[in-house]
């Protein structure tokens, strides 16, 4: 990965980028390594789609109906919800969640989640610095592996949340925030996505030449152009 | 996190500037930060090339690079916390309270969205 930048890209980042790469082909908990992959390749799809196209240019994204241009064999409930999230994150809401819930446990949701914005990471920054998005790696062979029971709680998110006892102290970070507890009903999950998301942000002990206040200008930034409300 | 890291390096930061492209951020080479960050989210790729030469030259390759890569880890995460629906955190700290009560946070939540677009 990397090898045809024209710019130098840190060590410690296009490390990151190849392991969270190979280990997206691999079998995760609740999915396969086919499915992990179609994951990714789904949401590039998302932005040649004519239905999400269409949905961007309404009032509301759930007035539209319609087939998405799909990649892959996931079922159609899991394609809308990969592709909503990479087109039009502003405008998710508990309606998406709960349609998908219906029919997958929470922990398979969360898993997709971590899949897909890793890869919008590392296909983001690839096209940042000019170059194409990598191609996915071949699947490895297995099975889905499970995982074992993770200490949870419910405070108010759609989604379980790690306990407060997990500390990550190594990141700098008094107590750990709500997003880095947000996939914590999938270990794997949250390991996949920080271990991509923490070269990219300085409080989280990465040299950068950046100083905090312009790198959190830009964090700032990018949270307003996506309407995030976290 | 912008706030308080201002605060950190007495730099006078305008808060507004993070949703107001008219606004000065108060940080260093703000406009071609700014510049940068907006045409990778929204995908300008082709005007990104243009804009990536000016930062190098203004900003060097190093932190244009950098630039580049706080920007696309954000719009990762960003999906992350949208797609999880998790709360603010609750920092009750006086920078906190303060920021609270400035940006009118509290009065943001997920149910808006869903009153919104269903």
């Amino acid at each position: 990965m990397y090898e045809r930048a024209q710019s130098e890209v840190r060590s410690d980042l296009r490390s990151a980028h190849e392991q969270v790469w190979q280990k997206i082909a691999q079998p995760g908990p609740f999915f396969s390594a086919e499915d992990r992959v179609a994951m990714v390749l789904e949401a590039r799809q998302a932005l040649l789609c004519t239905l999400c196209n269409k949905r961007k240019e309404a009032l509301s994204p759930n007035a539209v109906d319609g087939e998405h241009d799909s990649v892959s064999e996931l079922s159609k409930v899991l394609v809308d919800l990969i592709h909503r999230i990479r087109t039009d994150p502003a405008r998710f809401t508990k309606t998406v969640f709960d349609a998908v819930t219906e029919t997958h446990a929470k922990e398979e949701y969360v898993e997709i989640v971590s899949v897909v914005a890793t890869s919008v990471i590392v296909d983001t920054f690839h096209r940042a610095i000019g170059l194409p998005v990598p191609r996915t790696l071949h699947p490895s062979h297995g099975a889905p592996h499970g995982q074992a029971e993770p200490k949870v709680v419910n405070e108010g998110a759609w989604v379980p949340l790690s306990s407060q006892e997990i500390q990550h102290p190594e990141l700098g970070f008094r107590r750990a925030p709500n997003i880095m507890r947000s996939m914590g009903c999938v270990p794997e999950a949250v390991a996949l996505f920080f271990t991509c998301f923490r070269n990219h942000y300085s409080m989280m002990g990465v040299p950068m030449a950046l100083t905090q206040p312009q790198v959190e200008f830009i964090a700032a930034r990018v949270s307003a152009l996506n309407q995030c409300f976290y | 996190m912008l706030r308080a890291s201002s605060k950190r390096e007495n730099l006078n930061v305008d808060l507004n500037a993070v949703v107001d492209s008219s606004s000065d951020p108060g940080v260093e080479h703000g406009s071609i930060l700014r510049a940068l960050t907006e045409a990778t989210i929204e995908m300008r790729w082709d005007e990104l090339d243009e804009i990536r030469s000016q930062a190098f030259a203004t900003l060097g390759e190093a932190a244009t690079v950098d630039a580049l890569a706080v920007a696309s880890g954000f719009n990762g995460i960003t999906r992350v916390a949208d797609a999880t629906g998790i709360p603010i955190d609750n920092y009750e700290d006086e920078l906190g309270r303060n920021i609270r009560a400035e940006t009118g946070i509290d009065d943001y939540h997920y149910r808006q969205k869903y009153e919104r677009y269903g």
